[in-house]
């Protein structure tokens, strides 16, 4: 599995391809490959979509991204 | 025209009019898409079903045999008290989701369909019938013989009428999707045409722009247990696209993943064969057990990919799960194999015997390490975490620790013969036909063993002691 936390200054919705996978904040555990990030609710957010690639985390490196509160 | 003649012309009439009247139920085209609508595991309401204790069944393939070994550990389930968040209750009625193949399919669904009901008719109604009989019996039947030439309908229409009339009561999804609580009851059968699992979910029949609801849950079970040449596959059709239905976004972003992820990208292509409406308008479906004859194939990829609305990756990625227990029901036999022992090449059946089941063997049984080398990685995850905040809390307090990476336990249970104590009857147990006919003695054993085999199991005791 790859590992993932994404980032935000309060706690949203983890949306990966529009499906709900937990909280900001918090790792997730995704298989390898390619997926849209976004978050829920998404008003004051930028961007408002990321597309990213997952492949080589541990739980103890996981790939962390973030978005920011416009 | 003579008059003796008359009652040959009025035959013959009657028997193209039968023949003109002889066919199969087909699956309705949905009007719209409702992704909040249909047989979804996600529509289920829990009720005292809770998340943070989630239990998965998965039954065999393996005709009546399977069905009483897994109708065995339902039984068992249903007698075993546990105390979960503070509350007491059956540990049966913690089961969230039941993944079927071919035999153990009957069990599954009857148990979905009936509840509770199931300890009380589920031995009379089919484990202890002669349904191989029945069916040879309808065979020979002269209506059944003029409907068997219709182009419309086949052996396996036959098979599926019996089941829904003599088993089933006539009920289709729609009595799963009214009565909307768990298990989830997840029936899969063979895509003949891709060599791919196919799941009788809503989910599933959304690529085929069909209505899963009016469909009956007997002929699910069919398909399931179609077992080649004996029986005929099952016809799907594939509708057009219904108004809402759009291309997910996973869709979008697998199709690049060839070299990354493998199994994430054919199961893309597998979506694009689905919604190729020109070229695949019809699916026959087989035996679910030829692609995956313990039904434990939908349950690691529901563990795995993020990808499926409502399944267990979900749930554990929303950090709900507590303690996930996947209890596998496998009525696989090994029968002695005497071939060794003569010096003559073993005959054409024996030949054709082997290659169908070999590879099926195989497949099974690293499907079922599969799901032990899954929990092992988790359960390696977790420590590797906890580990590593404990020595830099202990020899580098300045530095940030890294994230924490919720703690969930994961029991994997298997029920089979191999783990029957006794050589003598190990050897009878695993020498057990495939068939839908059983004498009554030995379906009540495999109930008995069924039951005794998940309360001997040491990861059964190690999850009951966690449960009091």
């Amino acid at each position: 599995m790859e590992y993932l936390i994404v980032h935000f200054p309060e706690t949203r919705r983890v949306l990966i391809d529009g499906g709900d996978q937990g909280r900001t904040g918090d790792t997730i555990e995704l298989e390898a490959g390619t997926y849209t990030v976004s978050l829920s609710p998404s008003d004051d957010i930028k961007p408002k979509k990321r597309r990213i690639m997952l492949s080589r985390t541990s739980p103890i490196m996981p790939k962390e991204i973030t978005f920011a509160k416009t | 025209m003579q008059r003796r003649s008359v009652p040959l012309i009025a035959a013959i009439l009657l028997g193209l009019f039968i023949i003109g009247c002889a066919h199969a139920p087909i699956n309705a085209p949905l009007s719209r898409y409702q992704p909040n609508a249909g047989y979804r595991f996600a529509n289920l309401t829990p009720g005292d079903n809770t998340d943070s204790l989630f239990v998965v069944l998965t039954f065999s393939g393996g005709g009546t045999r399977a069905a009483s070994l897994s109708y065995g550990v339902l039984k068992a389930l249903s007698e075993t008290t546990i105390t979960w968040q503070g509350k007491t209750k059956r540990l049966l009625d913690e089961v969230d989701l039941i993944s079927t193949i071919s035999g153990g399919s009957f069990t599954g669904a009857y148990y979905a369909l009936f509840g509770d009901w199931t300890f009380d008719e589920f031995e009379s109604r089919f484990l202890k019938r002669d349904i191989e009989g029945e069916l040879t019996g309808e065979l020979w039947n002269p209506v059944t013989l003029i409907r068997l030439a219709s182009p419309s309908f086949d052996r396996i229409d036959l098979a599926a009428e019996l089941y829904d009339r003599t088993i089933f009561e006539d009920k289709t999804y729609e009595a799963l999707v009214s009565r909307p609580r768990r298990p989830f009851l997840v029936i899969s059968a063979t895509n003949m045409s891709l060599g791919e699992r196919f799941d009788f979910t809503q989910d599933r029949f959304d690529q085929l722009g069909s209505d899963l609801s009016s469909y009956p849950v007997a002929r699910a079970v069919a398909a399931s247990s179609a077992f080649p040449i004996l029986l005929s596959p099952i016809t799907l059709e594939n509708h057009p696209s219904p108004p809402g239905y759009e291309q997910p976004d996973w869709v979008k972003n697998a199709l690049g993943d060839y070299n990354l992820n493998r199994r994430r990208y054919l199961q893309d292509k597998e979506w694009m064969v689905y919604h190729d409406k020109t070229d695949h308008p019809y699916v026959h479906l087989l035996d679910g057990g030829l692609a995956d004859n313990i039904g434990l194939r939908y349950v690691t990829d529901s563990i795995r990919d993020a990808d499926r609305p409502g399944g267990i990756r979900q749930l554990i990625n929303q950090v709900k799960i507590d303690t996930l227990v996947v209890i596998i029901v496998n009525a696989r036999t090994e029968p002695s194999e005497p071939i060794d022992k003569k010096a003559r090449a073993p005959g054409v059946a024996r030949v054709a015997m082997k290659t169908a089941t070999v590879t099926m063997d195989n497949y099974s049984f690293e499907t079922i390490e599969l799901i032990k080398d899954i929990a092992v990685a988790r359960e390696q995850a977790q420590r590797s975490v906890r580990d590593c905040r404990q020595l830099l809390a202990e020899r580098c307090p300045a530095a940030a620790p890294p994230p924490e990476l919720k703690e969930m336990k994961f029991y994997v249970i298997e029920v089979n013969f191999e783990n029957i104590a006794d050589p003598k009857e190990r050897e009878e147990f695993l020498s057990l036909p495939t068939s839908f006919k059983l004498d009554p003695a030995v379906v009540d054993r495999l109930i008995q063993k069924g039951g005794d085999l998940l309360r001997q199991s040491p990861e059964f005791k190690d999850l009951l002691k966690e449960l009091h």
